[in-house]
């Protein structure tokens, strides 16, 4: 495990020495700025304010905005991990060095799980901005927050398994798209299928929509504690093996 | 220092790598000699601990390279053949960032990098992004991060290949030196190579070990296969007199100017390697007493085929 900081040191240079860094936080942010300001404008006209509805809850994904955002962020950020070192022939010096796959995988994990969270980091300014001109509850943010990195955590280990297990960053790209969407659509078919049945059950079970209001609204459920640890730890045991395996290809 | 113990490396149905065995030794400097496609690589790569073996024993320093792959991978610096390394790095990061992956410890991170880079001469590049750098400096920073962590043991895939001449000098001298320090692996394709840097040979090809022996013995082996002469007189005549020299084959007009005439000649294969060059002598000499003028003499190398054919044709008589 002592391959770790050097790799991980390494990888956060590489990400934010690229265009591609600064281009995915800038239109991160913008987007981010949008929408809460369209929030806050929405709440301002609101009449009714007897509704559980706050711009924090709605923030942490009651709109769509949320979820576009982690769909064009996180595919992009995860595909060149693996992909790249491949293409380039670069994962041959790495993996000769001493340095267990383990100790390679969680390192470009941490480093990009790092990224995810620098990313959200100005966001907190949002509710710094809420907590001055009305009340603002802590506790719900904190658990919002917590939302956002699980959420994140998962996608990203999801990311940085498709990139170990193809060559290309662009398929690796398109995989991750596309899991994340089917998980999605998945999710939505909470609401369409009858209540009471299996089917409606999977579906809300992992509908990360209903996920983020829980957290949005200050519930920390243990069940989604659960799924999203596995969404971590799954996908990271795969690139492990994975990593493992090239050498006997 | 390495020891192989029938290896083989499968890649589905293809043998890549086939029974090969064979031992380093401290301070040698071992040439791996073979055509394109040899299985040269591959066999570096498990040496390197990059792949796996898919029969066999390899120990590198006394450690087995799929059982204690770790021990074994920190006893080697390896270069691989197309030299990969992260553009957006200068080259001291990367050289710092390689020793520290390699545990070379902190407080002696600094001398070890600078001292690979004096020897593989990038200390005037040092602060340059690696993505800007020619290709021959490329490969030298390549071969300081190969040598950075002081390994007992250096690996280089091809160090030579895409260089111009002056850097392939370069190369060879440094890792001349290299051989001081460290047990040196080396491939290449070409004959000239192993004979300028490398204190003994390993032949393979297709997968297989061909020959093993010193360089001088490799050296020796290669007579050369034909000869062109440049002669003044007329080219027919010329042409005639040379058929009849013992040990020549087929004889042909290269080339005709207004006085001289490039004639090539085929030495018999059947002829050993000292008789080869008694050939070349007796050209000269039959050329000469018959009144032409001769004004160069060129005698083709034996080329990688030629050594594989006198080597193959060694063994099966032994």
């Amino acid at each position: 495990m002592r391959a770790f900081w050097p790799i991980y040191k390494r990888e956060l240079f590489a990400f934010f020495v690229t265009p591609l860094a600064w281009v995915l936080i800038v239109v991160f942010l913008l987007v981010q700025g949008m929408h809460f300001f369209l929030l806050v404008d929405h709440f301002a006209l609101e009449l009714d304010v007897s509704s559980d509805e706050t711009p924090l809850s709605a923030f942490f994904g009651n709109t769509v905005l949320f979820y576009v955002v982690l769909f064009v962020l996180v595919p992009p950020m995860t595909m060149r991990l693996f992909a790249e070192e491949r293409r380039s022939g670069t994962i041959e010096s790495l993996m000769t060095a001493p340095v267990s796959s383990a100790a390679v995988v969680l390192a470009k994990y941490a480093a990009v799980l790092t990224t995810y969270v620098a990313m959200w980091l100005p966001t907190v300014l949002y509710l710094v901005i809420l907590g001055r001109t009305g009340a603002l509850d802590r506790h719900q943010a904190a658990s919002a927050y917590l939302g956002v990195l699980l959420v994140g955590a998962g996608y990203l280990s999801l990311g940085l398994c498709a990139s170990a297990l193809t060559r290309s960053q662009f398929l690796a790209m398109i995989w991750t798209a596309l899991v994340l969407l089917i998980l999605f659509t998945l999710g939505v078919g909470e609401f369409v299928t009858r209540e009471g049945t299996l089917m409606h059950d999977v579906c809300a079970h992992v509908s990360v929509w209903g996920h983020m209001n829980d957290f949005a609204s200050g519930i920390v459920d243990s069940r989604w504690l659960v799924f999203y640890g596995t969404m971590v730890l799954l996908p990271l045991y795969v690139a492990t093996r994975a990593v493992d395996a090239w050498r006997w290809g | 220092m390495i020891t192989v113990s029938h290896l083989t490396k499968r890649y589905g149905a293809h043998l890549a790598v086939d029974d090969v065995s064979f031992e380093v030794a401290r301070g040698d400097v071992l040439g791996f000699l073979g055509p394109n496609g040899a299985g040269k690589s591959t066999t570096l790569r498990i040496l390197a601990g990059f792949l796996g073996p898919t029969g066999g024993k390899v120990t590198i320093a006394g450690h087995d390279v799929v059982t204690s792959s770790f021990e074994a991978r920190r006893s080697i610096g390896y270069m691989p053949e197309s030299v990969p390394l992260y553009p957006e790095m200068r080259v001291v990061e990367y050289l710092r960032f390689r020793a520290d992956l390699k545990r070379v410890p902190r407080t002696r991170r600094r001398a070890y990098v600078d001292d690979a880079m004096r020897k593989a001469g990038v200390l005037d590049v040092a602060h340059r992004r690696i993505g800007h750098l020619s290709k021959g400096y490329r490969q030298r920073v390549g071969l300081a991060d190969a040598i950075v962590a002081r390994p007992p043991i250096v690996i280089l895939d091809e160090p030579t290949a895409g260089l111009d001449p002056n850097q392939i000098r370069d190369t060879r001298a440094l890792v001349r030196e290299l051989g001081r320090d460290h047990t040196v692996v080396l491939s290449t394709h070409i004959l000239g190579e192993v004979e300028a840097c490398a204190t003994r040979v390993l032949l393979i090809h297709q997968g297989k070990l061909v020959a093993e022996g010193p360089t001088d013995r490799i050296r020796s082996m290669r007579g050369s296969s034909a000869v062109e002469i440049v002669v003044r007189g007329d080219p027919s005549a010329a042409k005639t007199v040379l058929a009849g020299v013992d040990g020549i084959g087929d004889v042909s007009i290269a080339q005709t100017s207004d006085e001289t005439t490039r004639l090539r000649m085929e030495i018999a294969k059947t002829l050993g390697l000292a008789a080869r060059a008694d050939a070349t002598e007796r050209c000269v000499a039959a050329l000469v007493a018959a009144g032409f003028g001769v004004r160069e003499v060129h005698a083709d190398g034996g080329s990688l085929e030629d050594v594989f054919a006198s080597l193959t044709r060694d063994e099966a008589a032994s």
